[in-house]
This record gives C-alpha cells, sequence and structure tokens, in this order.
C-alpha cells in the first residue's frame, strides 16, 4: 500500500480504490455532524497584550494530528475531509475519494483503517527527499509498528507535534504544552519555553540534540516566528510517511493570530536529506470557547500494545 | 494484588467539558483512532465472551486497561488484559469515578470484545455487562455499528 507514497501517478489508482471508505473515517473519528469543512471562519476580537503583539495565550483545541484534529480536519500534507462522503486535496481541489453515505453494504472496521492509511498518503503537498533516502522513507513507513520512533510514549517532537494545546504569553517568553495523546501516535506531554527576548541561537554545533531543540521567537509583525534547530534524530516529523530527519534539521514556525483563529505552518529544512524545504499546509486551530477552560492534565503514557501485533498494518 | 489505578482524577466541579476535552473524547471516539491499527493486534472478525473479576483498573494513555481475574476451566486463576477506549469515550459511556458508576475490584463483570492475533489473555472491549445489570458499550462493533 506504502508504494503510493512514491509513485504519484497511481493516486488516481489509489483514489480508485478509496471510492467507497473515504469517510467511514471521518464517520468513526468523529461523532460530530459536520455537513462543510471549511476553514471556521475568525470571529472577535484578536487581543493584544500591553507592548503591542497579538496575544497568543489561551487553550487550543489544536489537540493532536489527526484528520479531524482542528477544526478544519486538514492533515500537513493537505488531505481535507471535507465532508462525511468528500476527501479533497486541497492544492489541486482534486476530490480523491468519496463515500455513497447510503449504501446499503455496510464497512467494517478492516476497511475503515485500511481506507484511513491510504488517505492519509494522498495529499499532494509532501516533502521531497534526495532520490537515495526514497527507500529509505517507504520502508520507515511500511514498518512504522517498529520504526516509528514516537509510537511507544517517546516525544512527538517538532513539528510533529502540531499546534499547541497552551499557549502562555509574556513579553520575554511564550510557552507551548502539548498534552500527552494516544490518537494516532502514543506520545508523552512535552513542552516549549520560548525566548522573545531578541537573542541569538546557540551555534549549532554546541548544541546536543534535543527532541524539541533550541526555540527563539520572534515577530513579523502579527506573526510569531519560532525558529528551531539543535534537535536529535530520533523523531519524525510528519505524523504519518516515515519522513525522519538529520540532526541539521532546522524549524520555522509561523503562528497567526486572527480573533479566535490561530493559523499555524511549520516550514522543514533539512539539506542533508531533502531536495527543498517542506512548509505543512495551513492549519488552523480554535481557541476554546469556554474563558474558564483550563488544560487537564494528561494521563501517563504507558505503552502496552506494540509488541502484541500481528501485522505490519499501521495508520 | 488488587488495586484501582486511580479513578478518582476527575472531579466534580472540574471544567473537563472543555473543548479541547471535547476534541479529544471525539477524536479518539473508535476502534480507528489507537495508535495502532486495531487489526493489526485483534482480530476485527473474531469476538468472544469471558466473565471474570476487576483485577485492576488503569486509566492511561494510548489506553486505559480492565485486568480481570479469570477462572479456566481447571479453577486457576488467569490475568486477562482488556484494551479500553480512549477517556473521553469511557465518561460518556458511564465508566468514571465510582460512584457514578465505575468498577472497582472485586466486581464481577462480564466482557465481550476483540480476540488477540497473537493468542495472549487480552482483547479489545467492546462491551462490559456489571452484576447490577447495567451494559456499557464503549466501542463500534466489526460493522461499524
Amino acid at each position: 500500500m506504502m508504494r503510493f507514497f512514491r509513485y504519484r501517478s497511481m493516486i488516481a489508482v489509489a483514489a480508485a480504490l478509496c471510492l467507497l471508505p473515504a469517510a467511514v473515517i471521518a464517520q468513526q473519528l468523529s461523532q460530530v455532524s459536520r455537513t462543510t469543512n471549511t476553514p471556521p471562519a475568525p470571529s472577535g476580537p484578536t487581543p493584544r497584550t500591553p507592548d503591542g503583539h497579538p496575544d497568543l495565550s489561551g487553550v487550543w483545541n489544536g489537540l493532536g494530528d489527526n484528520l479531524i484534529g482542528v477544526p478544519n480536519q486538514m492533515a500537513n500534507a493537505g488531505i481535507a475531509v471535507e465532508t462525511e462522503t468528500s476527501t479533497r486535496d486541497v492544492f489541486s481541489g482534486a476530490r480523491i475519494a468519496t463515500f455513497p453515505r447510503n449504501s446499503t453494504s455496510p464497512l467494517n472496521d478492516e476497511q475503515a483503517e485500511r481506507a484511513s492509511t491510504l488517505v492519509r498518503r494522498m495529499g499532494s503537498n509532501r516533502p521531497i527527499y534526495k532520490p537515495q533516502y526514497w527507500e529509505t522513507v517507504r520502508n520507515l513507513d511500511q514498518n512504522a509498528n517498529e520504526e516509528d520512533p514516537s509510537n511507544n510514549c517517546m516525544p512527538a517532537g517538532v513539528p510533529r507535534a502540531g499546534i499547541p494545546s497552551f499557549i502562555g504569553q509574556t513579553p520575554k517568553y511564550l510557552i507551548f504544552i502539548y498534552p500527552g495523546q494516544g490518537g494516532l501516535i502514543a506520545t508523552q506531554t512535552s513542552y516549549r519555553m520560548i525566548p522573545l527576548d531578541g537573542r541569538q541561537h546557540t551555534p549549532l554545533q554546541e548544541l546536543d540534540g534535543t527532541y524539541t531543540g533550541e526555540a527563539i521567537g520572534h515577530w513579523e509583525g502579527d506573526t510569531l516566528v519560532v525558529d528551531t534547530y539543535g534537535f536529535n534524530s530520533s523523531t519524525w516529523f510528519d505524523q504519518v510517511g516515515g519522513y525522519f530527519h538529520s540532526e541539521n534539521m532546522h524549524v520555522i514556525e509561523r503562528f497567526h493570530r486572527n480573533g479566535n483563529t490561530l493559523t499555524w505552518t511549520a516550514t522543514v529544512n533539512d539539506p542533508d536529506v531533502l531536495l527543498e524545504p517542506w512548509t505543512t499546509t495551513p492549519r488552523v486551530a480554535l481557541l476554546n470557547p469556554n474563558p474558564k477552560a483550563v488544560l487537564p492534565e494528561s494521563l501517563p503514557c504507558s505503552e502496552r500494545d506494540l509488541a502484541h501485533l500481528a501485522t505490519k498494518e499501521h495508520h | 494484588m488488587v488495586e484501582v489505578t486511580t479513578m478518582k482524577y476527575i472531579k466534580k466541579g472540574d471544567i473537563l467539558v472543555s473543548g479541547v476535552v471535547l476534541t479529544l473524547g471525539l477524536v479518539l471516539a473508535g476502534p480507528s483512532s489507537a495508535h495502532h491499527s486495531v487489526q493489526a493486534q485483534f482480530d476485527v472478525r473474531k469476538t468472544f465472551t469471558i466473565s471474570g473479576t476487576v483485577s485492576k483498573v488503569e486509566w492511561i494513555n494510548p489506553h486505559s486497561y480492565l485486568t480481570l481475574n479469570v477462572k479456566d476451566t481447571e479453577g486457576k486463576v488467569q490475568k486477562w488484559a482488556f484494551e479500553l477506549a480512549a477517556p473521553g469515550v469511557l465518561r460518556r459511556a458511564g465508566m468514571s469515578r465510582e460512584d457514578r458508576g465505575g468498577l472497582k475490584p472485586g466486581d464481577e463483570v462480564t466482557v465481550s470484545g476483540l480476540a488477540s492475533k497473537d493468542g495472549s489473555n487480552s482483547g479489545w472491549l467492546q462491551e462490559l455487562k456489571l452484576s447490577d445489570g447495567r451494559v456499557i458499550k464503549l466501542a463500534t462493533g466489526p460493522n461499524g455499528n
């Protein structure tokens, strides 16, 4: 199945294969009755801090990177679960899968799982590796049950962690919190403390690589730019696909608040393995509408299943 | 040793039904949201039912677990581990702290679920019958119902 990763020309075939089950995924993952998938329209004012910058503080429902983990159900690859009956590539506009809701033949979990695995890899916005790594990426993806570095309660890393669920902002630094999750991958809670005081990066060679690297923020107009390097190579940079990276990966994230929405992109630059930088499809998170909302404790993570997997099937 | 790894992290009055929690629950609803492929570990076409007493309930990521003491045909007690849906799903299904219908060690229960593929004493829990007659359905069946 993962061969589709490499052969874009076969997407059409994949689309045909997916004709039925695509939105079963949406139905199964979501109990939300959703008839449209347009990104949420911003509402309300964009608050500002006393120093004039947008105030990004708050609980954002950007939990996880499941297709429906954010309100517009869009994956970094550019796949939008548009409605319960349609999945679309947001770049080309092409509808890549449909599901006849009133089908009289019920689909089982087996089919839905396999379909979702396929659909997740069909977005057109994917990183372009140097040819000598194509086979590596394909093998990592095919053997993700064993190879995925984050699926046993390890950190997701940056930018795989996606949009933080909580942002705390002061004039001098930001706090990002990413609760541990058991969605597409099992990850532990992680946090980032991001200085905004104008400091420069530590020279890369002086940094011991870490999961979240050395992050430094600055404002470009009303957009917060978080510049991070100094990673270890123990993470993948997207939720699926086997997208490994080197210790020289450099990530630029952009956060832009408009009313109650927060738009996020991440650009991954890793000349060691990529032919060109890759920028995620913009994702939009909504501010939690409850002004008293707090981020609840996330459960401790203890992974017990991977040792019992009997096949290579995965997300 | 019998223990309950707390079901009390939900305190009355906590603002848990925030958008975040709601989203989490919705995102994680259903088998296809497992961090692993369900069918890689369990046979979605093979369900089984077993009765026993609750040994342990653990609320953890990526899956919570219900461990039962089950007597085999020779009367020997075997441990069976059942993988549960995500916390939000459990909560909406009526499983929370003990005084609101949760489980406690020693409770007699009958569970139905998907069988493991590797033959271990484990399963993917779909239905839980308590001795007081309540039935809690935690996951969709093989046909998505």
